[in-house]
């Protein structure tokens, strides 16, 4: 009887739990699906060769992707410029060098990083960031892709860091000990040993990071000025695909080319940081692996 | 850690409009739309509640399309627009055999504002075109110094834009710089003394107005007017005005009527005045 009781909350559990994770796949493929499914709308009244190809994105009439994905890739690339090395020689400092005082306060603090909220963040920008870019480059505004990228950057930051002291920290011992038996510094075996055999786990860390920044929304929004051109430079206001969303699914009207115009540009974004998400993951199996 | 933001805002749009379509209370009239009309709504809201608390009015902004496509999707009564309905929406109503009324029940001005030390004080609309179309890009043309033109503007969605828009007949620059907003806008320019933005006059004159300069308009019709000469665009003479709707469904004129009633009153009337606008009545 009790036997026959415990097997019956096993299956319930079961089911529960079995639920749970194709409610999120469910949702996944829901979303994707009505992604592509508006874009099919819209490819059907706009050449996906003007999509792809024309150089102005401007609501009424033309409807071209290349300037909001040159922007997104400015402002990303941009972030990573300034993340990467920093995230990276953090990490490397946090598991190699610090003393464990130091690293008990910084982890934490690190990781506080990414509870501020994108919209603190972005304010920052407008405040802060924007007047003082502004006077350092001798131009009259500050809110260009520079200002994004140095805020993604540190948004991306925490993101980078974790995954990166978990890389180094992966590294066996006996690498290091060997290293220094044979008569390398600290240093040499850190930059010659160390991260070139964390390097697989670095490269998730760093497309782990341009994940974060390619689907940041409301910090590029508010800083970034939202010029619909084509950038010449960083100091150029730039819109990202993120926040032309944002700011045009408000007040589109329903069912129009220029709505499903904006589902298309999401699909696009969802297939870039798709693609970069398994990219990153799997380097990181890859490190997994390597050491298991 | 993987933020998806798209897939988010999607998310939280369907709960908004779920939640929003679960509250349906008879005497409430929802107001969405135009975020130029918003305090004015708010302020008009408040005073008509005090004076009927049987009535409560919501006020919601986002804009004049979001307030359209609710008014469609019926989670508004009245939709506040600073622009009057286009083709494709009246279609989309037709559609549902929806017939809408609009009601003007103030009129709103745009003021150019330049910093405050800017050479010159007033400008010409054909000026304005070539400056917002982008087809110059440098002040010389009109001051003399060789400064390059920086042009803060509202969101292509904004009814303010697309005012501008219109009435110039131009398609903006797109090196233009696109603003959350009407302040941002004037903090902006207050900071830029090669910038020239657009904003609600509303907006500017609750601000001292010490820190920019707001441009008068000249045609060769008319001398120059300043968008904050009340008289001149009570009489209609401001190149740059415009009448601001309210549009509601004509099977819900009673339920609406009240609070329509009441922005016509005296006492609307002041309120509006207050608010940066002009009370529609004597305009023609």
């Amino acid at each position: 009887m009790t036997g026959n009781r415990r097997e019956k909350t096993d299956w319930f559990f079961k089911q529960i739990f079995k639920a749970t994770g194709f409610i999120t796949l469910a949702l996944l493929g829901g979303i994707f699906f009505m992604l592509v499914y508006n874009s099919f709308s819209f490819f059907a009244e706009i050449s996906p060769l003007d999509f792809f190809t024309g150089i102005q994105w401007d609501p009424d009439n033309k409807y071209s992707i290349l300037p909001l994905l040159v922007s997104t890739l400015f402002v990303a690339v941009g972030s990573m410029i300034i993340a990467v090395p920093l995230g990276i020689l953090t990490a490397a400092y946090l598991s190699e060098v610090a003393p464990k005082k130091v690293q008990t306060i910084l982890k934490p603090v690190i990781e506080m990083l990414a509870a501020i909220p994108s919209v603190a963040i972005g304010f920052l920008g407008i405040v802060l960031l924007g007047p003082g870019i502004s006077k350092l480059f001798g131009i009259q505004n500050g809110l260009n892709a520079l200002n994004g990228s140095i805020l993604l950057a540190i948004m991306a930051l925490p993101t980078i860091i974790t995954i990166s002291e978990d890389a180094i920290n992966a590294v066996p011992k006996s690498h290091r000990e060997a290293s220094l038996a044979l008569g390398a510094d600290k240093w040499e075996t850190l930059f010659k040993i160390t991260i070139p055999a964390a390097l697989p786990g670095l490269i998730a860390a760093v497309l782990l990071g341009l994940g974060r920044a390619l689907g940041e929304t409301m910090t590029v929004l508010m800083a970034t000025g939202n010029a619909s051109a084509i950038p010449r430079g960083f100091l150029d206001s730039v819109r990202t695909i993120t926040a032309t969303i944002a700011i045009e699914m408000g007040e589109v009207p329903y069912q129009t080319t220029h709505y499903f115009a904006l589902f298309a540009i999401a699909g696009i974004l969802f297939l870039i940081s798709l693609g970069i998400n398994f990219l990153g993951e799997y380097f990181a199996n890859r490190l997994r692996k390597f050491h298991a | 850690m993987f933020e998806t933001s798209p897939m988010r805002v999607i998310i939280s749009l369907f709960i908004l409009f779920y939640l929003q379509s679960c509250s349906t209370n008879n005497n409430t009239i929802k107001v969405k739309g135009s975020d130029t009309e918003v305090n004015l709504a708010v302020l008009m809201a408040e005073e008509f509640h005090q004076k009927d608390d049987e009535f409560l009015v919501s006020i919601s902004g986002g804009g004049s399309g979001l307030g359209i496509a609710s008014l469609l999707n019926g989670t508004a009564d009245i939709a506040n627009s600073s622009r009057r309905i286009n083709e494709e929406e009246i279609a989309l109503f037709s559609k549902k055999n929806i017939v809408l009324d609009s009601f003007i029940f103030a009129q709103d001005a745009i003021a150019f504002v330049v910093a405050k030390n800017f050479p010159i004080d007033s400008i010409s609309p054909p000026d304005l075109s070539k400056i917002l179309s982008g087809e110059v890009t440098n002040w010389s043309f009109l001051t003399k110094e060789d400064i390059p033109i920086n042009i803060y503007g509202r969101q292509s969605n904004s009814g303010t834009h697309e005012f501008v828009k219109i009435i110039l007949n131009i398609q903006f620059s797109p090196h233009a710089i696109q603003m959350n907003g009407n302040a941002q806008i004037l903090e902006a320019i207050k900071a830029d003394n090669s910038g020239i933005g657009y904003v609600g006059a509303g907006y500017v004159m609750e601000w001292e107005r010490g820190n920019i300069k707001v441009l008068k308009i000249y045609t060769n019709v008319s001398p120059s007017i300043s968008p904050l000469d009340s008289a001149k665009i009570a009489s209609g003479e401001y190149f740059f005005q415009r009448p601001l709707f309210q549009y509601y469904k004509v099977r819900d004129y009673e339920k609406v009527k009240p609070f329509l009633d009441f922005e016509k009153t005296e006492k609307g009337a002041k309120i509006i005045h207050l608010s940066g606008y002009y009370p529609a009545k004597k305009i023609k």
